[in-house]
């Protein structure tokens, strides 16, 4: 369980994290999703003291991380997975840490088979591995200790579409074993294939969270692909109601919810051969909840 | 090794069974950090390959009557004192410049026990590095013998304590200050650099135009200072060890509070 509580940082002038308060439970996969510079890394450090936090505090499993001994053993961390001595092998890198925390050299073994790094990668030194590899080791360094809660910042970056559903399947059976896992990502897809729950940030501070189904329920804007024997009549009726609509390939896009396009239609003795809530609605709510916050200004996103 | 999910509460962590890293364990992890990348490992060697080069050199090069143990002892400290400095700063410098500091205190946040476990490892590889070289010094001194020198085995406990061992505890040291302040492998190197080679030369030059700057030199520069632990007797006259009271307050007692002080709080990026 990682409990964070009124967190902020601040940098100078500069508010990197603001008053920032969630919770990873035991059990759950946690995602922890923003844009790049919304605070996830400055958040995460903070958890694991590498940075001290202006005002707020984090525990894990109750405890300041800092009280921890030995906290390997407890708290798997994977916060950069290319800040490691580029010198060092791969297996050096695994057999230091399994030393730091008192492993035998056999549990370096048994992690290298987990990651699927085979004995030949694992001899190699760190500057001449992708960064799927470097993803890898650094969760095997992160599972060494055998811990009960994992932090893993952007651990899917780097990742072939094979190793995010590897992945996937490693933090699902490690959830389901009753260990708690937080994983941060800038890309929603990640985070959707991975996560139960999600808390999203934007500019410091959380602008939403809870699952994704409740997430997208409690969403005040949503699509919806429709595609009736006549869409003529239908987009006029949802016109007429005031329902923003344009025409989609073989069908339309309502700015509603399906349930209300499905009442139009029913009213209107409308038939319809596909009704469908919009692919990218959480995208959709992503980008809006976090619009303010965001680089670049998209076109006809919504806002 | 079963996963530590507390029983009591769900989502607590029941620390009972969990002991602290224990120092000789960090101390020792240190250590292999040290040697097992090329950088360092090298490195070490190098250092002793160059000490092995200069002996080989003195033992044709100096006259017969100073080719005792001693003197090929004090020839081996000359060329570790200049370079195992330099091994301190790489242990030391590299967690902040190949980043795995964000790993090593992690795995330990309580910075003061890794700082503590680097001294050591520090001090160790340093003694070893001085045993190996104190070692080289009798294969120099067998080759002296062997071109014809008279054999001398007599040690100066002095140049032993003082010449030896002291000036490369003081080097050792200063490359742990040099590294704690600046936390970057290339900028500490040219630090050092700076400090042991031009800082005294800069100082010669100044006390030869001036008598007056001559006097206070040794007080305010601790290479100068130093001069008296390996040469002529190795024994600093009372003065002479005030001398190296006061300049190593500046250059290295107060640089390495400053440099613990900021190790203990720099963020890891």
């Amino acid at each position: 369980m990682i409990r964070v509580h009124g967190l902020t940082k601040t940098y100078g002038a500069f508010t990197a994290v603001d008053d920032v308060s969630f919770e990873a439970r035991p059990g759950r996969v946690t995602g922890f999703l923003g844009p790049n510079g919304a605070g996830k890394t400055t958040t995460m450090r903070v958890m694991v003291g590498l940075t001290t936090a202006t005002s707020g505090e984090v525990t894990i499993g109750g405890h300041h991380y800092r009280d921890i001994p030995n906290p390997g053993r407890h708290v798997g961390v994977l916060l950069d997975a290319s800040a490691q001595h580029a010198g060092r092998t791969g297996r050096e890198i695994l057999s230091i840490g399994a030393a730091t925390m008192g492993l035998p050299s056999s549990r370096v073994d048994e992690m290298l088979a987990l990651v699927s790094l085979d004995e030949r990668e694992a001899k190699r030194r760190l500057r001449n591995y992708s960064l799927g590899m470097k993803q890898r080791l650094g969760i095997a360094h992160a599972l060494l200790g055998d811990p009960s809660v994992l932090i893993l910042d952007e651990p899917a970056n780097g990742l072939d579409p094979a190793g995010i559903r590897w992945m996937r399947g490693l933090l699902k059976g490690y959830a389901d074993r009753g260990g708690t896992v937080l994983l941060s990502s800038h890309l929603l897809n990640e985070v959707e294939l991975i996560a139960d729950e999600m808390v999203l940030i934007g500019r410091g501070r959380i602008v939403a969270q809870g699952t994704k189904e409740s997430l997208l329920a409690g969403a005040d804007h949503q699509s919806t692909h429709v595609t009736s024997l006549d869409n003529e009549l239908l987009a006029k009726v949802l016109a007429e109601r005031g329902v923003a609509v344009t025409a989609a390939g073989q069908g339309l896009r309502v700015e509603a919810p399906p349930v209300e396009i499905g009442r139009a239609a029913a009213e209107h003795a409308v038939v319809l051969t596909d009704l469908r809530a919009a692919e990218g609605g959480l995208e959709d709510l992503f980008l809006s909840l976090t619009s303010d916050t965001q680089r670049d200004v998209l076109e006809g996103s919504p806002s | 090794m079963s996963a530590t999910i507390a029983s009591a509460e769900p989502g607590t962590i029941d620390l009972g069974s969990s002991t602290p890293v224990p120092m000789g364990r960090l101390a020792k992890v240190e250590l292999r950090k040290a040697l097992d990348t090329r950088a360092g490992r090298w490195f070490t060697i190098s250092i002793l390959a160059l000490v092995l080069v200069v002996q080989l050199i003195y033992a044709f090069a100096a006259p017969d009557d100073a080719l005792g143990y001693g003197d090929f002892l004090s020839v081996a400290g000359g060329v570790l004192g200049y370079f195992m400095p330099i091994l301190i700063i790489m242990l030391v410098t590299s967690e902040a410049s190949q980043r795995n500091g964000l790993v090593t205190f992690t795995l330990e946040p309580r910075r003061s026990r890794v700082i503590v476990a680097k001294f050591l490892a520090g001090f160790a590889l340093s003694f070893a590095v001085m045993v190996l070289a104190a070692l080289i010094a009798v294969l120099g001194t067998l080759l002296g013998i062997a071109t014809g020198a008279e054999a001398d085995w007599s040690v100066d406990g002095n140049l032993l304590f003082n010449g030896f061992v002291l000036a490369n505890v003081i080097g050792v040291l200063i490359g742990f200050a040099i590294a704690t302040l600046l936390m970057n492998t290339p900028a500490a190197i040219v630090g050092y650099f700076a400090y042991s080679l031009i800082l005294p030369i800069a100082v010669g030059i100044l006390s030869s135009l001036s008598s007056g700057f001559a006097d206070i030199a040794p007080w305010i520069e601790f290479n100068t200072a130093q001069t008296p632990l390996f040469t002529g007797d190795y024994t600093p006259t009372g003065e002479e060890w005030a001398q190296i009271a006061v300049s190593g307050t500046i250059w290295l007692v107060i640089p390495l509070a400053l440099g613990i002080a900021r190790l203990l709080r720099i963020e890891f990026k």
